[in-house]
């Protein structure tokens, strides 16, 4: 039985609910709604509550787990002589996840019985040709263990759906039933149905605690099963990177830090002045016209995708700074550089730095304002010795909120900024960082549970604490700030 | 008390710092100030009186052209500092306001030092050649103010830590640090508890014997007591302007004298 | 209090000419005020500069060069049983089909007169792209009656040819190209002269699937655009009643106490967490623990709508701030429960700003490519996705995703194409935030 039929008979029965409970506390009332102690949908809706709320998530809870207990189960059945030379139980158990689908395949095209798939494995080397029949292609031939543990798994996953299920419709049918008894005419429906829907208003938002528990466990769980396999010492004070599929692998994170670390100044260094100029300009100069025309073109800087800044980074930019001020002067021959990456990111920053300054600058006080320009100070005097220094925490604020951007900022580095680990000081070679190298470990083909694959974990471990950080440091900043003009 | 301002209120007729000639302000449709005449002379405490929305800190912010940081804001008419029309088109505001100085309703220390602030106009100005002569700028600067007493010992305390009425006396200081030749208040002490009100009322007494200054206030008993000349406003008119003892006294308009008797404001 | 030994100040000089010092603030003033619009016009500029060179190296990747021949179809090579069972005539791969076009253009070019020197049938086979069989084969295959005739078709050109009417590739260029010669360039401004060569407008490149590194001239957005819009179902479903639900309850429900106050910090941290550090999220719980398809929508929907979920929130607790409490207040003067007065009342209310940020949300999931990196959807796949929902577990690329993609690639002309679908995707943005700004200008209350 499919998942959207499984849905369809909940929301069947939960309608069903609805119509009846309606009928039956107007039957209960003798017709007379005025009887009731709520308006009659209360009921109808009370008991759709309690039909489909409950069943819908069983369902997901029950399909999010059915996966982690059949493999459990079929990775017993696999010994060690299964596992190819440098493959993992991880690979052999996709392998049987892979069969078990062709299986199903196969079955469903041939019209073939339970019994004729189970005779399947008294020729385990056919299994290969028929499934490669169907679309399924395989690396090697099927081991019989393989075949067998596919055969649980399917088992499984059949048994598991079936019990999904009856479990799920018969939650759907006792919250009907239970919830339909309770309707009548003095049943407080409306604070049922609204205690019910708080409860889901509170769920709803826990969705973000869970988010973070999520990151902070995935990240954690990993990156420990990382650091056992890897000595944090040689991760976090070994000045080079050099993974080798072979193992023997040097994972320090220190060139990746200094690249991550050079690229956001560069663009910060880029950002920051014309990201506040811009804001100063238009809030204490630009006529209503020409504030009207510059604000929305900076913000459509701010909508634009950061894939775009690295396809710009990539086709335009590195190769001008190569042709025009790298290769002239000596200095490399590389497009993708941490200058390419830094002012590309530079002009994706600029409209983050100049919303927040220009929030920042107009927090002062126009008497601040009105006080210098009552002493004789010109505009420029006033900005740069009174908002200014008055906004100084704002912008501390602004600036570290930038700087997590920039640090976490993945797509330009990835198209500009190169992939050799590298510590140098100029800036028109190309350097990598942190979120490339997390990119570049997670998308390769190596296994799973190699260091090389699982540092990024770590990296993102460390991008992740930074980044917090960072906006936890801004937000306390920005926050005594306003404090202290309200 | 009252020989003194009898003395001074014959200097006061003596030299004419500012003459307002047929002032009117408009803000955007609004017309807030009507056609107002009146001669500030020097060396006097003038204060401009009526109820609220009258006029009385528009005008003021003529004065010294603080009215231009508003865009919607139109002068006209003609008004002239020591005969020198400040709407001129070759004045700069920035000269105009170092010569005529201003003090806010609320205290508006910057968020900086006490020092600073008060040598934030020698400053930007260039008032002084070295930082021994800014440093006796900043002295005498509160000293006028009468606050030195207070805070000699905690110059580089920020401006924003100190009381209300120190607040406004810093501020004051910082005015008359740049050596204006007018000072203009709007309603310094409107936002100062009664003590705090009394040093600057005593303070502004003060200052008279140096600067013409022009005080904007709500309350008729603190013009009363600091000022020698009164401007009565009502509804962006001038109603009435003389001797403050005269127009307290013997209003020559009744609506004045229903102002001063408490049946309009 | 006053200080006798200071002398009366010193009086200033006369207001109607500026002193130098004047004049060198003012000189100052207006130095800082060119700074700021300095900064505007480079800011301007950026933004220019950066469509401009999507736009020049985008535009043509809308427009394809194709062949236009006459192919004899033949019943011998095609249909040898003459059955016209497609069963039977799918046996033929597209070797069969290859040689039939390769005779047409041949054919056609001795009947032109087209002579050019040196060429050899390499040359001549290699003009057209190895899709084109398949191109053929599909339309043969869906109509098996052309089979015996001869058809006129409009097959691709080979992607170097269509650069060589691009620009992009040249007479010089070709003589160190292994992959084109000088010879098929002259074939080419010949049959171009002649009308059998030319570039139209290129619906392959909205429709058709990703193709091969070495059939640039073949590669399509369709796979892209659909798994981009299945991602966008899944979290427009998803975002939007857990954000709004989520809002409702801290903004109308929620006591003052620590918990709320974790949540609220919660969320503004987690709009601020790298979008990349949800890909990895996506992995290690989605694909790892979970055991969901790689390269599936419903994961890559899954990831973006937690990344979304706080970039709701935010706008629409600010969108039921806005509501006045007055409106709460009338409501449950009338004895409304809370639930109704914010549901009847305030709900609705708010709603043009909630859609507002929900769409500038959905916007900004469009674009996001990191964490699509991280979950698979970079593979390359050909086979369009099936219908939703069972669609959504089906392998299926990303816009943004296959931007990437293609500037992996060597052969130039995926730069051409990269930049083509950023278009494809710049014009969805589009539109989607005219929408935002509409429903903003037409709905904007102010209380």
């Amino acid at each position: 039985m499919s998942i959207s039929v499984l849905v369809l008979i909940v929301l069947a029965v939960a309608a069903a609910g609805y119509v009846l409970a309606r009928r039956r506390a107007l039957a209960l009332a003798g017709g007379d709604r005025r009887k009731l102690h709520s308006l009659i949908g209360y009921y109808g809706q009370t008991v759709f509550l309690f039909a489909s709320v409950p069943a819908l998530l069983l369902l997901g809870a029950w399909l999010f787990v059915q996966p982690i207990v059949i493999e459990n189960r079929v990775a017993a059945l696999i010994t060690a002589a299964d596992i190819p030379e440098g493959g993992s139980l991880d690979l052999v158990l996709s392998d049987v996840r892979r069969v078990a689908a062709g299986l199903d395949a196969v079955a469903a095209a041939d019209g073939l019985s339970e019994a004729d798939v189970a005779a399947m494995q008294a020729d385990v080397s056919t299994v290969r040709d028929r499934l490669a029949g169907v679309g399924v292609a395989l690396g090697a031939e099927v081991k019989p263990n393989v075949f067998k543990a596919a055969t649980v798994y399917r088992g499984a996953a059949n048994t598991s759906r079936l019990a999904m299920a009856v479990a799920v419709i018969a939650v759907a049918l006792a919250g009907f039933g239970l919830s339909i008894r309770r309707v009548r005419p003095d049943f407080r429906a409306r604070n049922v149905f609204e205690a019910f829907l708080v409860t889901l208003l509170i769920g709803a938002s826990l969705v973000a605690v869970l988010t973070t528990v999520g990151i902070v466990a995935s990240l954690l769980f990993e990156s420990i099963h990382f650091f056992q396999l890897y000595p944090a010492k040689d991760f976090f004070f070994s000045l080079t990177w050099n993974p080798q599929f072979r193992g023997g692998s040097s994972l320090g994170i220190w060139p990746l830090l200094w690249g991550t670390l050079y690229v956001s100044f560069v663009a910060l260094l880029f950002a920051v002045p014309i990201g506040m100029m811009i804001a100063i300009y238009l809030s204490e100069y630009a006529s209503k016209r020409m504030r009207s025309l510059a604000k929305p073109a900076i913000e459509i800087l701010a909508g634009i995708p950061t894939i775009v800044y690295g396809l710009f980074a990539l086709i335009t930019v590195g190769p001008l700074l190569r042709d025009y001020l790298a290769q002239p002067m000596g200095l490399g021959e590389s497009s993708s550089s941490v200058m390419t990456a830094g002012l590309v990111m530079g002009v994706m920053l600029i409209p983050f730095v100049s919303s927040l300054s220009d929030d920042v600058i107009n927090a002062v006080p126009q008497a601040m304002r009105d006080g210098s320009y009552g002493l004789g100070a010109t505009q420029s005097e006033t900005v740069r010795q009174v908002i200014l220094p008055a906004a100084l925490p704002g912008i501390v604020g602004a600036i570290l909120l930038a700087a997590s951007r920039a640090i976490g900022e993945t797509m330009i580095v990835v198209m500009g900024a190169g992939a050799a680990a590298r510590l140098g000081l100029n800036p028109f070679e190309a350097m990598t960082t942190i979120t490339v190298k997390i990119v570049s470990q997670l998308t390769g083909d190596t296994e799973f549970a190699s260091p090389e694959t699982l540092v990024a974990f770590a990296l993102g471990m460390m991008l992740f604490i930074f980044t917090l950080a960072l906006n936890v440091i801004a937000l306390v900043v920005v926050r005594k700030y306003r404090e202290q003009y309200e | 008390m009252d020989d003194m301002r009898a003395v001074e209120n014959a200097v006061s007729t003596a030299e004419i710092k500012i003459a307002a000639r047929g002032v009117q302000v408009f803000y955007g449709d609004t017309h807030a100030i009507k056609d107002v005449d009146v001669d500030i002379p020097d060396r006097t405490v003038t204060a401009f009186i009526g109820p609220s929305g009258c006029g009385k800190s528009t005008f003021l912010r003529c004065l010294n052209r603080m009215n231009d940081t508003i865009p919607i804001c139109r002068v006209g008419g003609k008004i002239t500092l020591d005969g020198e029309d400040i709407y001129d088109k070759r004045v700069d505001p920035v000269q105009l306001r170092a010569k005529v100085g201003m003090v806010f309703q609320k205290p508006n220390p910057f968020p900086k030092s006490i020092y600073d602030n008060v040598a934030y106009g020698p400053k930007i100005h260039g008032l002084n050649r070295n930082k021994a002569e800014l440093d006796e700028i900043v002295e005498t600067s509160l000293r006028k103010a009468a606050l030195w007493g207070e805070v000699k010992d905690r110059l580089s305390e920020p401006g924003t830590g100190l009381s209300g009425g120190q607040q406004q006396r810093l501020c004051i200081a910082r005015a008359i640090a740049t050596s204006p030749e007018v000072l203009l208040m709007d309603e310094p002490c409107s936002a100062l508890d009664p003590i705090a009100t009394a040093q600057v009322e005593e303070l502004i007494d003060e200052l008279r014997s140096q600067f013409s200054v022009v005080i904007v206030t709500h309350s008729m008993q603190q013009a009363a007591r600091v000022s020698q000349r009164t401007a009565f406003f009502h509804l962006g008119n001038l109603v009435e302007y003389g001797e403050t003892s005269h127009i307290f006294t013997n209003p020559s308009d009744p609506r004045t004298e229903s102002y001063i008797t408490g049946r309009i404001g | 209090m006053t200080d006798a030994a200071v002398a009366t100040p010193p009086r200033h000089g006369s207001l109607l000419s500026a002193d130098d010092r004047t004049r060198r603030r003012n000189a100052a003033e207006r130095r800082f005020r060119l700074y700021g619009l300095i900064a505007v016009g480079i800011a301007i500029a950026a933004l220019i500069v950066l469509l401009s060179s999507i736009l020049v190296n985008g535009s043509s990747a809308f427009r394809q060069t194709f062949l236009h021949l006459d192919i004899h179809l033949d019943e011998k090579v095609l249909d040898k049983s003459g059955t016209r069972d497609v069963a039977v005539m799918s046996k033929v791969t597209t070797i069969g089909y290859g040689k039939l076009i390769d005779a047409a253009l041949k054919t056609t070019i001795e009947d032109e007169g087209i002579a050019v020197a040196g060429l050899t049938a390499k040359d001549v086979t290699d003009m057209i792209s190895k899709e084109a069989a398949a191109q053929v084969r599909t339309r043969v295959l869906a109509d098996p009656d052309l089979v015996g005739q001869t058809v006129s078709f409009k097959v691709l050109a080979n992607g170097r040819i269509d650069g060589y009417l691009k620009g992009r590739v040249t007479q010089e260029s070709a003589v160190r190209d292994s992959n084109v010669s000088p010879r098929q360039l002259h074939l080419a401004d010949a049959l171009r002269e002649k009308g059998l060569l030319s570039r139209d407008f290129n619906w392959g490149f909205i429709t058709a699937a990703d193709a091969s590194e070495l059939r640039p001239e073949a590669a399509g957005l369709g796979v892209a655009i659909l798994g981009s819009a299945y991602m966008m179902i899944i979290v427009l479903v998803l975002s939007l009643p857990i954000g709004v639900a989520a809002s409702i309850y801290l903004e109308e429900f929620a006591p003052q106490n620590r918990w709320t106050d974790l949540i609220e910090v919660n969320i503004s941290n987690l709009a601020a967490v790298p979008s990349i550090v949800y890909g990895i999220l996506g992995l290690a719980i989605f694909i790892n623990f979970a055991g969901l398809p790689q390269s599936a929508p419903i994961v890559g929907g899954l990831v973006l709508t937690l990344m979304t979920l706080p970039r709701i929130i935010i706008p629409t607790r600010a969108a039921l701030k806005s509501v006045p409490p007055s409106i709460r207040e009338a409501a449950l003067g009338v004895g409304a429960s809370k639930m109704q007065s914010t549901l009847h009342h305030v709900l609705p209310l708010a709603m043009p700003g909630i859609l507002t940020g929900t769409i500038i949300g959905l916007a900004q999931a469009l674009g996001e490519t990191a964490p699509l990196l991280l979950i698979g959807m970079v593979a390359f796949v050909r086979d369009y996705p099936g219908a939703p929902p069972e669609g959504f577990f089906d392998p299926a690329a990303a816009l943004p995703v296959q931007v990437y993609n293609w500037t992996q690639r060597s052969d130039p002309a995926f730069v051409e194409r990269a930049s083509g679908a950023i278009i494809v995707l710049l014009i969805f943005l589009l539109i989607m935030n005219a929408v935002a700004i509409v429903l903003r200008r037409k709905f904007e209350r102010r209380w």
